[in-house]
């Protein structure tokens, strides 16, 4: 086997030891010079030179990365997730017919679905959704992230939180988290925009909060423009509907005549 | 497996490595990226900033890539100015040699900004990037090394890099072809006049290095230098070398003579008696130090001239026997002095005019019976245009054929009627002042004439000695002096100018002046453009002087006379010009705005200068003055006449202007930027216009179409017969205004000018804007205000001939072909039998198959017999329209070639098909298809035959005192002017 190779793997397998001891710092230093050793690998994209053992390089890598993707959520990086996933992609989407299939591709696939629904990117959650297959459809990763986003879409707010119970995988747990924060942000964002104010205790009700200093400390933070006074939440929304602009009259009557006078001297 | 046709779907990956911690990761992130940019561009370009951030990134390593990266996502983002940035970061991983789109787009890009920073001004502000340097500099050095030679001098002449310009010529192979190609260059594309004179300089530094240079094209750029003296010393160093040589250096004189620059020509001419003068000293006082003068000659001379001339200096010792050596560059000199102040040239134009002459004096015949006895314009255009017709001919039958009709020119008219003859005799230099004798001003006894006949004869003597006044500058003055009518001084204002155009002489300038100041309108007018006249291109001090008193004075004449006058001194000055322009394109004055046009048109003629085409055209919409309009549109036709290709495409939508000004002056600026081309897009212009619903707009549209037909025919394009069929019917039309039957008739003399062998070019065959023909038109447009300018235009004849010269300046028997149908540039066919059936003939032409059958029946009701017979001989040509046409046209097929014999007409549209003979006696030293070309004789010991030698000249100069001779009686007949009917100032 090649040396290069042999180092890889021999890095790769004290990397899943660390990560089995929950070693994180290590699993990160590790990680990093795993993936530096990647790109001395010809037979992975973008180049996909055919080496010998292009089949044996890219299934390392591959793992290597799923490896590196379930990490990033147990460190609870989304930067770093988004990354590693999109280094991942390539080995998903263009190296069918080299290598198997891997068995973490729909967790996996579903997991990143997740993370941009929590980050509520929804149109990239439909491209990433035109990509896969019909039959990954069925897969219950995915179809729990799908499912996930039509009760978002539709304001089921309530089946998205209870969602959380029946989680397919255990990485889920992490987003599924996250998601109820985006949740609430959007229950927020459309009581700004359906009421003028709104009671102290409902507004408590509706954004899921349990006291009122909750309620309180997420207004500041998300919210500084709203107010509170009489024990009701004002949201500012008169501020926004200014009286539509004034006619440039002047302006127009001095650009018409100005015309004119442009015409007349036209040849 | 399908391994090779895998590819990555998308830049996503590495655009996420490229967020990667590790620097490695970044590192190969970009090189893949580099890779794929042609692919995935459209991706990066969302995190395109994170690569530019890379890029400015100090710490890291390779801050280039990481720019040549972000160059090909900005190029393929179609934003070229942040794309170059970013290629000059990438230093030298931007790949010259590269022969992507990518690489070919920047560098383009790359030399467009280079030559731009280059080419500002030196107020501007000029900080060169060094990076953008070195890459044009870069492929400077790539293209030479490719050979490939022209694309080098292009960019170095555009990227102002003479140093490279210099590499490039030096490493061609083909020299000539090279140096030559970057005069086209200057001349075609180097739009800033002092550039062009460094190039131009450049170019000559090269060429007096070579070994065999090309003594031709050195001369024509030392011309444009304005470097008389090295000049002087080339023509000098050709008449002291062999036979050979001397016809070089004819040849060379006469190309230099052709641009008609007389200050440069004198210049020329007086360095050249001071080097004689110096050589002959050294030869005359003794043997010994002629030796070393003689060495210097030797490696041009042939040995066997060396051994003679020392033959004959060995025996002798003194210098006192006639040198034969001497003798001949003694009489070289002569003949090459002759030719440099353009005598040469003009006596054979004369002779040649002369000899040629195919005027049809049925035409005028035609329109004098038309015109109304009491219609004075029209009478008077009738004189025009027989002058104009015979310019230059010193064929003056008509006019003493109607010697009565002539005398009913009274006042001005009568003024333009004797000025009318320095038109015809125009170039006849010897005898013009003993034709004119009779009507000039007699010393002393003043007032035997009148005035007006007298200032006419002094104009017609300018006219006659235009551009070489040498002989008559003293005469003229002399006449202004003494001259007390305004009308006399008016003629002999203009005469100087005209003799004495561009020699910006300190004396005439003073005189002109002096009448100036007299504050009389008609006179200052005249003094105005005098002055002008005489300071032709000099830029000098005065114009401002000129200014200063066109502010003062009140007379609108002297105005208009001084505007026009300054805007003649900056004459093809371009930049240099701008200060005055400017103040009088912005002065409260109409006149002095108007003038202000002219010196648009004159600094930038022939430039096709951009910023004086949108100066120009911005007044020809903007101002608010008529007058100010008209001008600036007719300029437009002085700027573009050196692509008069482009002109009816500028003008045409100002050519449907609702303003009549503005039309009339499209139709002039299609008539001199497209004169003497045919143009079929010009006349497509000029057509509608001539029928215009405003009569001068008509005027203008008949003379502007004269002036684009000129020396074309029926055959090279059909509607020259029918313009010629609409000018006889306006003539002959009843009901038609003044002013565009006066169009109508200058317009066919225009069209006849010269005896039919004469075309209005304003550049001569070098692409060397012709002086006099461009000021000459110009003031010739004044005759919308001054009707006896109309004779300038005169000064843009050049005649269509090819004229062979042989060593003795003689004109030998020497035959070539034009290699095209002879009809196709015949002459027009003479009127005569027409006249009488004109009107009937033109429906006649009409085809129509009505036309046919009706003829046929008829013929078949003559006789049968007959018609059978000429049915069957005429089977093919059945077609034509009748009998009469079918006999006309069925003769057998044309030749497709002629034989030309020397000298002969060559119209400009037929010099393409010249070529000359591989077996005649004689090789043209220049392989010219037009003008004056010198012949080298092969056979020199043969007998030579000589043509157009002797007998037209001396029936020249027996026609001149038989003229002479005539004239008296005409003056007698002047002398005594009938009761003038009302008087007309015919302004």
């Amino acid at each position: 086997m090649d040396p290069k190779m042999t180092e890889v793997t021999q890095m790769f397998a004290r990397f899943k030891a660390a990560y089995a001891r929950n070693d994180l710092d290590a699993c990160v230093t590790l990680l990093s010079q795993l993936k530096v050793h990647l790109t001395k690998f010809p037979s992975l994209p973008p180049s996909f030179q055919q080496t010998p053992n292009a089949v044996e390089e890219l299934k390392l890598a591959r793992d290597i990365y799923e490896h590196a993707v379930v990490l990033s959520v147990k460190l609870e990086d989304q930067d770093a997730f988004e990354r590693d996933f999109c280094q991942l992609k390539p080995y998903y989407m263009d190296t069918c017919g080299i290598i198997p299939p891997s068995a973490e591709e729909y967790p996996i696939l579903g997991l990143n679905l997740l993370r941009l629904l929590v980050q509520n990117r929804i149109a990239e959650f439909h491209t990433e959704l035109e990509l896969l297959p019909v039959k990954a459809l069925e897969h219950p990763c995915i179809k729990h992230a799908v499912e996930l986003e039509q009760s978002f879409m539709e304001g089921a707010y309530n089946r998205v939180l209870s969602a959380r119970q029946a989680v397919p995988h255990e990485t889920y747990v992490y987003f599924m988290d996250l998601l109820a924060k985006t949740v609430r942000d959007e229950i927020a964002g459309c009581s700004e925009k359906g009421y003028d104010s709104l009671s102290v205790s409902d507004a408590k009700q509706m954004l899921m909060f349990s006291s009122d200093q909750d309620l309180h400390e997420y207004i500041t933070e998300e919210h500084p423009e709203w107010e509170i006074t009489n024990g009701a939440v004002f949201f500012q929304k008169a501020k926004e509907s200014q009286p539509c602009k004034e006619i440039p009259s002047l302006q127009l009557i001095n650009q018409t005549l100005s015309y004119a006078r442009e015409l007349e001297r036209i040849v | 497996m399908a391994a090779a046709a895998v590819m990555v779907s998308s830049a996503g990956s590495l655009l996420a490595m490229l967020q990667e911690p590790a620097p490695e990761l970044k590192l190969h992130a970009l090189a893949s990226l580099n890779s794929l940019v042609h692919a995935f561009w459209h991706e990066i370009s969302t995190s395109v900033s994170s690569i530019e951030s890379l890029y400015e990134d100090e710490e890291f390593v390779q801050r280039q890539l990481a720019a040549l990266v972000a160059s090909k996502v900005f190029f393929y983002l179609g934003e070229l100015n942040d794309a170059l940035s970013y290629a000059l970061g990438a230093g030298p991983l931007f790949d010259v040699s590269d022969d992507s789109d990518y690489a070919q787009t920047l560098l383009a890009k790359a030399l467009d900004e280079y030559a731009a920073i280059q080419s500002r001004s030196t107020g501007e502000e000029k900080t060169m990037d060094p990076r953008l340097e070195a890459i044009v500099e870069r492929m400077l050095d790539k293209c030479i090394l490719d050979g490939k030679y022209q694309q080098a001098m292009g960019m170095s002449v555009e990227c102002r890099r003479l140093d490279k310009l210099e590499g490039a010529i030096s490493r061609c192979d083909n020299l000539h072809g090279a140096l030559s190609y970057c005069i086209n260059l200057s001349h075609q594309y180097v739009s800033h006049r002092e550039y062009r004179l460094e190039i131009l300089q450049c170019l000559v530094k090269i060429y007096q290095t070579l070994p065999d240079p090309d003594y031709l094209s050195i001369c024509q750029c030392l011309m444009f230098l304005g470097e008389p003296e090295s000049v002087a010393s080339i023509l000098d160093k050709l008449i002291s070398g062999s036979k050979d040589d001397a016809l070089l250096s004819y040849q060379t004189a006469f190309d230099l003579a052709e641009n008609e620059n007389q200050a440069f020509l004198l210049n020329v001419r007086n360095h050249l008696d001071a080097l004689s003068s110096h050589t002959s000293a050294h030869v005359d006082p003794d043997s010994g130090p002629a030796v070393p003068s003689n060495q210097t000659n030797a490696a041009t001379e042939p040995s066997g001239d060396v051994q003679m001339r020392d033959d004959i200096n060995m025996p002798n010792g003194s210098a006192t026997t006639v040198d034969p050596n001497a003798a001949t560059h003694a009489d070289r000199l002569t003949k090459i002095k002759g030719i440099l102040s353009g005598e040469t040239s003009i006596q054979l134009t004369l002779q040649f005019l002369y000899s040629h002459n195919r005027s049809d004096l049925q035409i005028l015949k035609t329109i004098k019976q038309a015109v109304e006895m009491r219609n004075s314009v029209c009478h008077s255009a009738t004189i025009w245009s027989n002058a104009i017709m015979h310019a230059g001919t010193t064929v003056d039958t008509f006019l003493r054929e109607n010697l009565e009709w002539l005398g009913r020119a009274t006042n001005w008219a009568k003024f333009s009627a004797t000025a009318g003859l320095g038109v015809i005799h125009r170039g006849h230099l010897q005898q013009g002042r003993a034709l004119m004798a009779p009507y000039l001003p007699q010393n002393g006894a003043g007032g035997s004439g009148s005035p007006y006949s007298e200032g006419g004869a002094l104009y017609a003597l300018g006219l006659i000695h235009a551009n070489h006044g040498e002989g008559i500058k003293d005469f003229l003055r002399e006449s202004l002096r003494n001259a007390t009518s305004e009308v006399v001084q008016h003629g002999a204002c203009l005469g100087l100018g005209l003799a004495a155009l561009g020699t910006s002489d300190e004396e005439i300038c003073e005189d002109i002046k002096n009448i100036l100041f007299t504050d009389s309108a008609v006179a200052g007018e005249a003094a105005g453009i005098g002055m002008g006249l005489l300071m032709v291109g000099t830029a000098s001090e005065k114009a401002t002087e000129m200014l200063a008193y066109a502010h003062d004075t009140q007379h609108e004449k002297i105005i208009r006379g001084l505007s026009l006058g300054i805007a003649l001194t900056v004459y093809g000055r371009e930049e240099e010009a701008d200060t005055l322009i400017e103040q009088m394109t912005r002065d409260q004055d109409p006149i002095l705005r108007y003038g202000g046009m002219y010196a648009l048109a004159l600094a930038y003629r022939g430039t096709a200068n951009n910023k004086a085409i949108h100066q120009l055209l911005h007044f020809a919409v903007s101002d608010v003055s008529d007058d100010v309009r008209r001008t600036a549109v007719l300029a437009l036709g002085f700027v573009l006449y050196n692509e008069p290709e482009q002109t009816p495409r500028i003008v045409s939508l100002l050519s449907e202007s609702y303003n009549p000004h503005v039309r009339y002056g499209a139709a002039l600026a299609v008539g001199i930027s497209c004169a003497g081309t045919g143009l079929s897009e010009a006349i497509s212009l000029l057509e509608p216009l001539t029928s215009d619903v405003v009569d001068f707009v008509r005027q203008g549209a008949l003379i502007a179409m004269a002036m684009v037909m000129i020396q074309t025919n029926e055959s090279y394009d059909s509607r020259v017969g029918a313009f010629r069929r609409q000018l006889e019917k306006i003539i002959l039309d009843k009901h038609e205004d003044t002013m565009s039957k006066m169009g109508a008739i200058l317009a066919s003399g225009i069209i006849d000018a010269g005896g039919r062998n004469v075309t209005i070019k304003l550049k001569s065959r070098s692409k060397h804007d012709r002086l006099t023909a461009v000021v000459g038109l110009a003031v010739f447009t004044q005759f919308w205000y001054w009707y006896p300018l109309t004779y300038f235009i005169s000064l843009a004849f050049s005649p269509t001939a090819l004229i062979g010269l042989n060593s003795d300046l003689k004109v030998p028997k020497f035959e070539f072909l034009s290699n095209a149908k002879p009809s196709l540039f015949d002459y027009p066919k003479p009127v005569t039998q027409q006249t009488a059936t004109a009107s009937v003939k033109v429906p006649a032409a009409i085809l129509s198959t009505y036309a046919k059958s009706k003829s046929r029946a008829k013929k078949e009701a003559e006789s049968k017999a007959k018609e059978k017979a000429e049915d069957s001989s005429n089977a093919s040509t059945s077609m034509q329209v009748d009998g009469a046409a079918a006999e006309k046209k069925a003769p057998e097929p044309e030749p497709t070639f002629q034989i030309l014999t020397n000298p002969a007409r060559v119209v400009p549209a037929q010099e393409k098909f010249i070529k000359f003979l591989e077996d005649s006696r004689y090789k043209p030293v220049k392989a010219a298809p037009s003008g004056f070309v010198l012949l080298q004789d092969l056979k020199p010991t043969e007998a030579e035959e000589l043509a157009l030698t002797d007998a037209p000249s001396t029936a020249a100069t027996t026609n001149a005192p038989a003229s002479s001779a005539s004239e008296p009686s005409a003056m007698a007949v002047d002398d005594e002017p009938q009761p003038p009917p009302a008087f007309e100032y015919t302004e």
